[in-house]
This record gives structure tokens, sequence and C-alpha cells, in this order.
């Protein structure tokens, strides 16, 4: 047994005793529940936000600063990433390319025999490695999962969903979109500089919206459309589409970052 | 029901940490986020079901398994 491990034993001992001595009362007491926040949701939400689904009315509408707050997270993780992967100088590529015409022929074989489930040689001189279940599978699924992820953001105030929800199943269509077949089919929603405008474009709309309110005397992030009355949740649709944008660009740019080419 | 889904997720998530081929445990990583997925399902929160289902089971193993690809699949630390 090495030296330390009885140390080891002792301290996870007491973290779990700790944490027992922490959850086991709020199991144990029965004290009432807090409800009055609860209550006055289910009762002012609905009129005061204008969204039937009340998980949304709050993240969205009374507590948009803790949302703003994770969005910024999320973008300076975003940022970080970008940075250590420019600075150990890995290209963000569209998928895994290999580059067959400097390879020998052995070299090729090689990658057949390890491939036996391909596509075809002359339609996969780009990612030879892929199997052809996955890209069509991939490329078939992904747009359906970036309209369902639409509907669920664009639907959030009357549906279960939101602007994170959605944005992040956008995130994972644009992961299909970059693993399914791109030698028929390009889209552009996998290139890393448009991804890069579109989440910019939507944080400066969720800015500018942030300060709508200040000029119908609302506040700072207050619903300024509300004295128009067009539409209940038209402000709430505004934050919803903009942070669903900026979730679905950002995360769907982590992933490609990650199936990008090898660190050369 | 939700008893057997938190002992899956129990069991998993001990089999995630244990495991050295680290391509397996994000697998079972994935599968816990799919079975909470289910939890949160059954306890009425949609909302958090599909954020879970979507992040947990969909971009972290995604994330993950690039991490391995630039490094090493096996745990090789004692």
């Amino acid at each position: 047994m090495k030296p330390g491990t009885r140390w080891t034993q002792f301290w996870t001992v007491l973290s779990f005793a700790a944490l027992a001595a922490v959850l086991v009362p709020v199991f144990v007491i029965d004290a009432p529940w807090p409800a009055a926040a609860r209550d006055y949701v289910e009762a002012q939400g609905v009129r005061e936000i204008g969204s039937y689904n009340l998980v949304s009315a709050v993240y969205l509408g009374y507590r948009i600063f803790d949302t703003v707050g994770e969005i910024i997270v999320l973008i300076a993780s975003v940022i970080g990433t970008v940075a250590v992967f420019s600075a150990a100088g890995a290209v963000l590529a569209e998928g895994y390319e290999i580059d067959l015409r400097n390879m020998s022929d052995r070299e090729k074989q090689e990658i057949m025999d390890d491939s036996s489930f391909t596509l075809p040689g002359e339609k996969r001189h780009t990612h030879a490695l892929r199997t052809h279940l996955l890209e069509v599978v991939t490329g078939v699924l992904g747009p359906v999962v970036v309209l369902f992820g639409f509907y669920i953001m664009v639907y959030g105030h009357s549906s279960p969903g939101g602007g994170f929800q959605g944005g992040v199943i956008i995130a994972s269509g644009i992961v299909f979109l970059a693993l399914g077949n791109r030698m028929e089919s390009s889209t552009m929603l996998t290139r890393p500089p448009v991804l890069e405008r579109i989440e910019s474009a939507a944080f400066l709309v969720l800015a500018l919206a942030s300060f709508g309110g200040m000029f119908t005397g609302t506040g700072f992030f207050g619903d300024f459309l509300k004295e128009f009355a067009l539409y209940p949740a038209g402000f709430m649709m505004i934050m919803k589409v903009s942070i669903g944008l900026i979730v679905g660009a950002g995360i769907g740019y982590l992933c490609i970052a990650m199936v990008g080419r090898e660190i050369t | 029901m939700t008893i057997l889904l938190l002992a899956l997720v129990l069991g998993l998530a001990v089999y995630t940490v244990s495991t050295k081929d680290l391509l397996h445990g994000i697998i079972a990583l994935s599968a816990i986020s799919l079975l909470s997925a289910l939890l949160f399902y059954l306890l009425d929160a949609p909302d958090v079901a599909i954020t879970e289902a979507a992040v947990g089971a969909g971009v972290s193993a995604v994330i993950f398994i690039g991490v391995i690809r630039y490094t090493e699949r096996r745990d090789t630390s004692e």
C-alpha cells in the first residue's frame, strides 16, 4: 500500500460525511417549501412576459441578467478555445482531411484495408477513414436536426424549449452537417467564418435590444415592445432567437474545432 | 422506474470512472446523459430534458472524442 493512501481514504470519508451533513437535513426536515416566488410566477408570468412556458418566462424575462451572464461565459470559452487552438498551430478544418496525393500506394492500400465499410474510392479522397454509414446518416439527418432546433427555439414561449435548448440542438445539427457528406452537397453552416459572423451578429442584436427599454421607460433589458402590444411575447422572441443563434453558433464552432484537422 | 434509472446511472458512472479505455468511458457518459434526460422527462421537466440530451449525449461527447483524437485512448496511469 502506497504512502498517502490512508490519508486519501480519510479525506474521501470526510468529504462524504460533510456532503451528508448538508444534504440529509434537506430531506429530513418538514419545513414548507418556499412558495412565494413560484406562486407569483404562476399567477403573473403569462400576463407580464407573455409566455405560457413558465420556465422560459423566468430565464428569458425575470432573470434575463443571469442568462446574459451565461451567454458571456459561453462566448469567453469559445474565444479561449480558438486562442488555444491557434497558438497550438491547429487548423480549423472542415472535417478530416487526409492528403492522398502525397501518399505511396502501400499507404493508400493500408487505409483502404483499415476502412472496409466505406464509400467507393472515387468519392472519398478527402475523408478516407470515414464509413459510408456515418456519412449517409449524418448527412441526411443534419438539416432535419437544424430545422427541429429552430422549431424548439422559436416556439419556446408556448411549448418546452427556448433559446438554450434550441441552440444546443442547432449545434448538434451543425456537427451532423460537418460530419456528413460534404462531397456532393456543401453547406455554409459548417465553415468557421460563417459561424463567427452569425454569433457576432446575434450578440449585437441582443445588446441593442437590451438598450431598447431605456427609451420607453422600462429600464435596461425592459420589454420595450410591450407598449405596442403587437405580440405578447415579442421581446422574448428577440431574446430567444438571438440567444439560440449565439449558443448554436458558439457550440457548433467548438465542435467543428474539435473534429477538425490534426494539430500540425 | 425512477429507482431503476437511478441505479443504471450509478452503475454507468462507476464504470465511467473505473474503465481504462477512455472511449468506452465517453460512451458510458453519453448513456448516463440519455438516462438522465429520460429521468428529467419523467419528473415533468421537459426543458431540462432537451438540454441534457443535446448537450450531454451529443455535444460534449463530440468534444471528448476530439480530445481523444489529439491525445491517447488508453489511460496509462496507475
